[in-house]
């Protein structure tokens, strides 16, 4: 680069238009996300909201009372149990389905049929949780919906079963909804692995005599399996995120016994309640609990893959 | 692809089957709660409530429709909805390509450290409530405000863009900064007619986002005439959930038309999903950029 030579204060006159744009950016940044984990120090204080933004360096420390506060919370192994749970269920069953989906929709060879299916299964990636709760209230709901309606016609239940309404059903409802919403996103993903698998190996193991399960079993799924590790990993990474509009949507007191996790709960302390340090404090465990993951799974990948996230 | 000139076997036959049977099962799944959502929005509310549709409406009626565009809180919604869309869109697409313009440039002075912060800021976070105590210190809290500047830079996307604008030549920004042009100019006259995908892209999710919105409506706005359609619409369901009610529990829209709260729930979703359904399927060249960057190294 031409520009190295010179010394940097040179430079930075030189770049001064785009250190604006860049500055406006962090400036944007430290507003937004750099004061609020200052804000976390609210954890360890006495922190009323009327005290405003500056009151969380004025109130006095408590140390970890909240902390322990939390752990003798009476539901407070529940609230954990559902948010490593639902997750881990999640990933467990959530995993196979899109890269299946994948597999199959590479062995049609019919366009137009291929596309009309693709097309169909990543809709609901886009489709807010909330229109997914509405789903589920119009196929669930104990009066007349259409599943309850189809199992007690059929015979399978005597009286329509209480699914929303119940704690049984909801941690197989938040899979099922979850693989609904994400698995064809995903397939398209696993897709465009595999159409970039070399044809010639396919029409090598024609030759050999290869039957197709054998050539989906010792080609297609072998060449996708790094991306299969590296998506494992990322989604290993994010485990806790994006459960809350779920659990809060689908939640109710009837079911809460299996719905509530952190992240439900943090809202339900902090915003309704206003117990704005005990609400931090709880949320700061999932937080450490998250960021643990991410560089654990960072941390796997680099020994699996040779690749990682930074 | 398609040379086939191997007879099929009766693998094939098994394998063709059980393939085809299982993308059967897909396509009715994701489909078909939209298709019975839309058939029930078609069909009178107190008939659906009796049950037992699944393919074609019972007593087929325009009066949800009816009823629900001629309710202002509805109209209201779908209009806050649509300018925050819009206007969502726009600032964050832009707002996020400026910073990552300038993030991307090899000889930037400090980019070592702009960079960690930004790595920093994408993966901790200070939680639900410190946000909240510094949206409601800069006023943010019940304006209209809110729906768009909290989320105007968006980090992820910014890595995105980062990577786009890294793979474009070098020459471009060098010559025209040599020709004297100032860095505004580059960037919206040369830079970004070259990102016409990038942008599509950023603007498709951060556009969906808005649209599907319902949280921040829901909590940081009391203002009942900000309310955004995804929250509206999750007060409704929540009021059909509740299996409480009666059946007979009717709610006047209007003067002259009733509707039972699941025809407004129904009709409400559809209108939600609606524009969704029809762009999305114009937009899937886009998504493979969205998802395979979303794989590149920070």
């Amino acid at each position: 680069m031409k520009n190295t030579e010179k010394p940097w204060w040179k430079r930075l006159w030189v770049q001064r238009g785009l250190q604006a744009f860049v500055f406006v950016g962090i400036a944007y940044l430290f507003v937004f996300n750099v004061i609020p984990m200052v804000g976390l120090i609210i954890a360890f204080k006495n922190y009323h909201i009327q005290n405003g933004l500056l009151g969380m360096f004025t109130g006095e420390w408590v140390g970890f009372k909240y902390f322990i506060e939390f752990f003798h919370e009476y539901n407070f192994s529940q609230i954990l149990r559902n948010t490593v749970v639902i997750s881990l269920l999640k990933l467990i069953f959530g995993f196979p389905v899109p890269i299946i989906l994948a597999i199959a929709l590479n062995e049609v060879h019919n366009r137009k049929i291929k596309r009309v299916i693709q097309t169909a299964s990543y809709l609901p990636y886009f489709i807010s949780w909330v229109i997914v709760s509405g789903f589920c209230v119009i196929f669930l709901n104990t009066r007349n919906g259409a599943i309850n309606s189809v199992l007690v016609g059929l015979g399978i239940l005597e009286k329509p079963g209480n699914f929303l309404g119940g704690p049984d059903f909801f941690w197989t409802l938040a899979v099922i909804t979850d693989v609904w919403k994400s698995m064809g996103w995903w397939a398209i993903l696993f897709l465009a692995a595999i159409s970039g698998i070399d044809p010639t190996l396919y029409e090598a193991a024609i030759v050999d005599g290869a039957g197709r399960m054998s050539r989906i079993w010792n080609i297609t799924i072998p060449a996708i399996l790094p991306i299969i590790t590296v998506m494992m990993i990322l989604n290993i990474g994010g485990l806790f995120n994006g459960n809350f509009d779920q659990s809060f949507l689908l939640g109710n007191t009837g079911n809460r016994d299996t719905s509530d996790i952190i992240g439900t709960y943090v809202f339900r302390v902090g915003l309704s309640e206003g117990r704005f340090d005990y609400a931090t404090a709880v949320g700061m465990i999932q937080s450490l609990m998250s960021v643990l993951l991410v560089f654990g799974s960072n941390k796997l990948s680099k020994k699996l893959t040779g690749s990682s996230l930074y | 692809m398609g040379k086939r000139t191997i007879r099929k076997t009766r693998e094939d036959y098994i394998i063709n089957f059980v393939i085809y049977l299982f993308l059967g099962i897909i396509f009715f799944v994701t489909a078909y709660p939209f298709y019975l959502s839309i058939i029930l929005s078609f069909n009178e509310g107190i008939d659906a409530a009796n049950g037992g549709i699944y393919f074609f409406p019972r007593k087929f009626t325009l009066s949800n429709y009816q009823g629900f565009l001629t309710d202002e809180k509805w109209i209201l919604a779908i209009g806050v909805t649509t300018v925050r869309t819009l206007l969502g869109t726009i600032v964050t697409t832009l707002f996020t390509c400026v910073v990552a313009y300038g993030l991307a440039q090899e000889n930037l002075v400090g980019r070592k450290v702009y960079m960690t912060i930004t790595i920093l800021c994408l993966y901790f976070s200070g939680g639900l409530i410190p946000y909240y105590m510094v949206l409601r210190s800069l006023h943010l809290i019940n304006s209209f405000l809110v729906y768009i500047v909290p989320s105007a830079l968006n980090l992820f996307y910014a890595l995105v863009a980062i990577s786009f604008f890294q793979n474009l030549p070098k020459e471009l920004h060098e010559s025209a900064h040599i020709d004297g042009a100032g860095e505004i100019p580059i960037f919206f006259k040369i830079i970004l007619p070259l990102s016409k995908p990038l942008l599509a892209t950023i603007a498709i999710f951060t556009g969906v986002g808005h649209w599907n919105s319902w949280f921040d409506s829901a909590f940081f706005v009391q203002n009942k005439n900000l309310r955004t359609l995804g929250y509206l619409l999750m007060e409704v369901i929540n009021r059909s959930n509740l299996n409480t009610r009666s059946q007979a529990s009717i709610m006047a829209v209007t003067s002259n038309i009733v509707l039972t709260p699941m025809a407004v729930q129904v009709t409400a979703m559809v209108i939600a999903a609606f524009p969704i359904m029809i762009i999305y399927p114009f937009l899937q060249k886009y998504f493979i950029t969205g998802l395979t960057v979303g794989s590149v190294k920070g």
